[in-house]
């Protein structure tokens, strides 16, 4: 047994390594998928949209709903849970590593922090395309008839995907200062029903520009009236889709801002 | 590759606080290549912090280096020199040990194949090949170190740190430990820093040491010279008849050798200090030569040579 320096592999007629984002893309593709956890999110996933979709298409009682309306909330749950998912595995991107001490390695590599970020990002969105496949049997069940379905896949697709972009952005923002797990997936979740509560707000509050400007500018409330609109209301995207706006502005800020602030990530978070 | 007489690492003026708190106050340290150095210190003295500097993980808040030839303003650079093996190191415990090394072994810039070549090779290198496609979790805290040691050298590195690498590993354990230090330095040409508690380890693989204190190197150079500057007490035994006790003890009263008697002198054993100041054999030939002048006769005598722990206690106290 020798420790000899033998560069068959690192020295100059090696072969050129893929780029440094996608190595680490396609290492946190496999944790999450072969490790388990996505498999986990997304039976529960699963789950809340079978429950969601059996109230809205067969509870007479509880079906007051038309059937595109009920097409529009079940699209509504999956986009929200999907896109939730996504910031679960984005807020775990930095400080996960941190708390379980392998950071300290991955800062070793001569690899710049953003590619780190990048990697993460792109494999923590692998969670909303997969949610948004699991959606698709639920969406044509409750669909069929009415001529939604492929109305309601494509823009749910648009607007997910924007607001997956955001929650990625916005977890690995915070998991870049957080400290700890526990503290990334607190503020995430909490930063999330933020987001949400406009979408509570009553008309009164939404009345007038501010209201306005806050209802245009939260990608969720935004994102979701634009859903209701095109679905519900059978409007256009040339006649809605002002209201995307706010939502891709906030998306890449978010992901600029996540990439750029990765820059500065520190073995012991906030110092 | 570094070729020995070329220096592996240089830092001036190092310096780190967080907040009031000053980690390292001033590193000054020139290795030459092909060392294996002891970077020894209490628990505070700013040895991890010190690593972490020197392997571009913590921005110095003043203060340069280089490494391998490469200055401080390329951490990235550095980074494709250094292999580091850090104090408490996590592991993916999900992933296989093959796995994670490829894995570190491509963010290196290697390709898939030459990854697996060389986590294959490395596992082989650290004793784990057979247990290569296990996952980590089922490691024991030994294989989980020299893991980490075969990760510290998917990139060939001219110069690897080590923060601690046998703590907590039992006794064969630590041998092993040892055993692949000193196969990198002798079998890859590396530079080694090694950042210790145990000065045992010392004592057997390096070849120089520094003992920081306070973020201030107290003392620097072979184990031999440390031991000197450090003006550390050496220590010897004499035996003589014990009803001679207290006429020996007068006798050496007269040298420069300080004397006393082992367990209240039943066994007429007296246990010898060294000056420091003083050659260790010229201060043995003046205890044993009074004693004879004074027609003690001497049954037995042992010589100490000094030692690294009282060294290190000696640079370590006085501040």
């Amino acid at each position: 047994m020798t420790l000899d320096a033998k560069p068959a592999a690192a020295g100059s007629a090696a072969r050129a390594g893929r780029p440094s984002w996608l190595v680490v893309a396609d290492r946190e593709v496999r944790d999450l998928w072969l490790g388990g956890r996505a498999l986990i999110l997304l039976f529960a996933y699963a789950i809340t949209l079978s429950v969601t979709t059996y109230l809205t298409a067969t509870n007479e009682a509880l079906n007051f709903l038309e059937q595109r309306e009920s097409v529009s909330l079940t699209l509504q749950v999956a986009v929200a849970i999907g896109v939730l998912l996504t910031l679960l595995a984005a807020a775990d991107a930095f400080s996960g590593e941190r708390e379980r001490g392998t950071l300290e390695s991955l800062l070793l590599a001569p690899v710049s922090h953003r590619s780190f970020a990048l990697g993460k990002g792109i494999a923590a969105l692998s969670l909303w395309f997969a949610a948004f496949v699991i959606s698709v049997p639920y969406i044509w069940y409750l669909g069929r008839g009415v001529g939604v379905v492929r109305t309601s896949l494509l823009n749910g697709l648009l607007v997910g995907s924007l607001l997956a972009c955001t929650m990625v952005g916005l977890g690995l923002l915070i998991s870049t200062f957080a400290s700890s797990n526990r503290v990334s997936l607190s503020v995430s979740v909490f930063t999330l029903l933020a987001l949400f509560a406009p979408t509570q707000m009553p008309s009164s509050a939404q009345r007038g520009w501010f209201g306005d400007l806050l209802l245009r500018a939260d990608p969720f409330t935004a994102g979701l009236r634009y859903l209701g609109r095109v679905i519900i209301n059978a409007r256009s995207f040339a006649q809605e889709g002002h209201w995307l706006i706010g939502p891709a502005i906030v998306a890449g800020i978010a992901l600029v801002l996540a990439i750029a602030v990765a820059g500065r990530i520190r073995l012991g978070g906030r110092e | 590759m570094s070729m020995p007489g070329e220096v592996a690492l240089e830092a001036s003026g190092l310096r780190k606080s967080y907040g009031r708190l000053v980690a390292v106050e001033s590193l000054d340290l020139r290795v030459a290549a092909g060392t294996v150095l002891g970077f020894l210190g209490p628990n505070g003295a700013g040895k991890t912090t010190a690593i972490r500097m020197l392997t571009t993980i913590l921005p110095a808040d003043s203060g340069s280096f280089t490494v391998a030839g490469v200055p401080h303003t390329k951490p990235i650079a550095i980074r494709r020199r250094v292999g580091v093996l850090p104090e408490s190191a996590g592991y993916p415990l999900g992933q296989s040990g093959e796995e994670w090394l490829r894995y570190h072994a491509e963010l290196f810039g290697q390709s898939r194949a030459d990854a697996r070549d060389t986590a294959r090779r490395l596992l082989a290198d650290v004793g784990l090949a057979d247990r290569g496609p296990a996952l980590i979790g089922g490691y024991s805290r030994g294989m989980r170190q020299r893991l980490g040691i075969a990760r510290a050298l998917v990139n060939d590195p001219d110069v690897v740190f080590l923060d601690e690498p046998t703590l907590g590993l039992d006794p064969m354990g630590q041998a092993q430990m040892l055993d692949v230090i000193g196969r990198i330095a002798r079998d890859r040409g590396a530079t080694v820093f090694l950042s210790t508690h145990v000065l045992a380890d010392v004592e057997q693989v390096c070849d120089r040491v520094v003992i920081l204190n306070r973020g201030k190197v107290v003392a620097e150079g072979t184990v031999a010279d440390v031991v000197r500057q450090a003006a550390a007490p050496r220590h010897g035994q004499v035996k003589v008849p014990p009803e001679q006790l207290d006429h020996a003890l007068a006798a050496l009263a007269r040298t420069e050798v300080h004397a006393e008697a082992n367990g209240g002198g039943r066994l007429g054993e007296l246990e010898l200090s060294m000056p420091a100041g003083l050659e260790l054999e010229a201060a043995a030939t003046q205890a044993i030569k009074s004693l004879l002048e004074a027609g003690v006769p001497v049954l037995g005598f042992t010589l100490e040579g000094g030692r690294l722990s009282d060294a290190f206690l000696a640079v370590t106290e006085e501040v």
